[in-house]
């Protein structure tokens, strides 16, 4: 390619930074970085700016392992919350959904991912250590599994009972079975199965 | 005149693994009796109302339809035919499932027809989801992998010259496709098996799946076979299996 066609350095570098994101491919990241050359220098510094200061204040929270500027973060400082009960979850945004249902009381515990053996991701990658520490050094009566319903969910599940079970806690998950509005003529076995185990009394 | 391929073909499977792209979307590995190796994507699968979601999650057997796409094919309908619920219900039954659809994966020629190498996997997650020995069961599928993909391992006699082995300890070199007389060791890499090892190894050869699980199989003479068959698949595929560790490593019950 003649030199006057190549893509200039920064924008190259830009471009690849931006590769490097979740969900991005190659044509996105260049509309990203072409974007962002366009626009006002002051856009360009707010957003820059914003980045390393996302990255400069959030830390993890040393008892829920979630994302916050304060340590302890916000629900574990409450007194309000329930301390004996925590809810593990794979991802801080799966706390934002379960804050939005406004029914949880309890404390959380993040996982930052789940067991995905085949992808090589073992117990060792998540922070399931800090979990079995929480529960043998506390008050600890609840933990509620609230893993997505899916292969991978349900092996960390597992994992993680086998790890609390030597400390008598109470392990429990969210209930499975058919979502709202879903028909039963396509629903799976699987899904079958755990709907008619977590039958309810009318 | 050649007819034009078609553009759907139905066909059963086992849900290998799963990976996600996209947005919703999800890429399927698929192990099917007679297109080998498929990948497929399956649109939208990722979201609470799909109808596909529960039909293509890893390990579950299933009847797809699937239609040819220009890079990879796209699953167009699917039903579970097994969702093997005893194996998910059961974090050993699980690991060992999971070790075994990645050895498929890594095994299976892609678009190639793989009959044998299909039934040996629904026999073994079948006999996995009825509770036999999980440990037992990845034995017994490495063993007959490594046959049904050509790289049999000779256990009967010595792999190099033929002759019968005593009954005494030998050596099993995975470079050498299985175990060898004493002749034939000399300067060979590979480690000893004794005598028991070497029946396990037999034994699982010419039985059954439930046959072979049912063995009582002292934890030192395990060990020796799972080291020994570990080392011929690692032959074989120039890596670790990345599911090897979890299953080998889990916490007792």
């Amino acid at each position: 390619m003649p030199e006057s066609l190549a893509t200039p350095e920064p924008i190259q570098r830009l471009i690849e930074a931006f590769h490097r994101l979740p969900g991005i491919g190659p044509k996105s990241a260049q509309r990203l970085a072409y974007h962002l050359v366009r626009t006002s220098p002051q856009e360009a510094e707010s957003l820059a700016r914003a980045i390393v200061e996302a990255r400069e204040r959030i830390h993890y929270c040393s008892r829920c392992v979630n994302l916050t500027e304060r340590d302890p973060c916000a629900v574990c400082a409450d007194p309000r919350r329930d301390q004996s009960t925590i809810c593990v979850v794979e991802q801080p945004l799966d706390v934002l959904a379960i804050e939005r249902s406004g029914i949880y009381r309890g404390v959380y515990h993040v996982l930052h991912g789940i067991l995905n053996p085949m992808e090589g991701i073992g117990p060792e990658h998540l922070h399931i250590d800090a979990l079995v520490a929480r529960v043998a050094g506390g008050d600890v009566r609840e933990v509620i599994m609230a893993t997505n319903p899916s292969l991978e969910g349900e092996a960390t599940v597992m994992y993680i009972q086998r790890v609390l079970a030597p400390h008598g806690v109470r392990v429990t998950r969210l209930a499975r079975g058919l979502p709202s509005g879903a028909d039963l003529e396509y629903a799976d076995t699987m899904t079958l199965a755990r709907a008619l185990e977590g039958r309810q009394e009318l | 005149m050649a007819g034009r391929p078609p553009r759907t073909v139905a066909t059963e499977g086992v849900v290998l693994r799963r990976r996600p792209a996209g947005d919703a979307d999800a890429i399927l590995v698929l192990l099917t009796p007679g297109e080998g190796r498929v990948d497929a994507v399956a649109r939208g699968v990722r979201k609470p109302q799909s109808k596909l979601r529960g039909h293509v999650e890893p390990v579950t057997r299933s009847r797809f339809l699937l239609a040819h796409g220009r890079s990879l094919d796209v699953v167009a309908q699917a039903e579970s035919v097994d969702a093997y619920l005893g194996i998910k219900a059961n974090l050993d039954a699980l690991a060992a499932a999971i070790y075994c659809c990645e050895l498929a994966e890594r095994f299976a020629a892609e678009r190639s027809p793989q009959p044998d190498l299909y039934l040996l996997l629904v026999d073994v997650l079948d006999a996995l989801a009825r509770g036999v020995n999980p440990a037992l069961a990845a034995r017994y599928f490495e063993l007959h992998l490594l046959a049904v993909c050509g790289f049999e391992l000779q256990v009967a006699a010595c792999a190099s010259c033929g002759a019968e082995l005593p009954e005494a300890d030998a050596l099993f070199s995975a470079a050498s496709g299985g175990l060898l007389c004493a002749a034939c060791r000399v300067e060979v890499p590979g480690r000893l098996l004794s005598v028991r090892a070497q029946k396990v190894l037999r034994y699982a050869r010419r039985a059954g799946v439930d046959a072979f699980c049912g063995v009582r199989v002292p934890a030192e003479t395990a060990e020796e076979v799972r080291a020994a068959l570990g080392e011929a698949v690692r032959a074989v595929l120039d890596a670790e299996p990345r599911s090897a560790r979890f299953f080998e490593t889990l916490p007792p019950s």
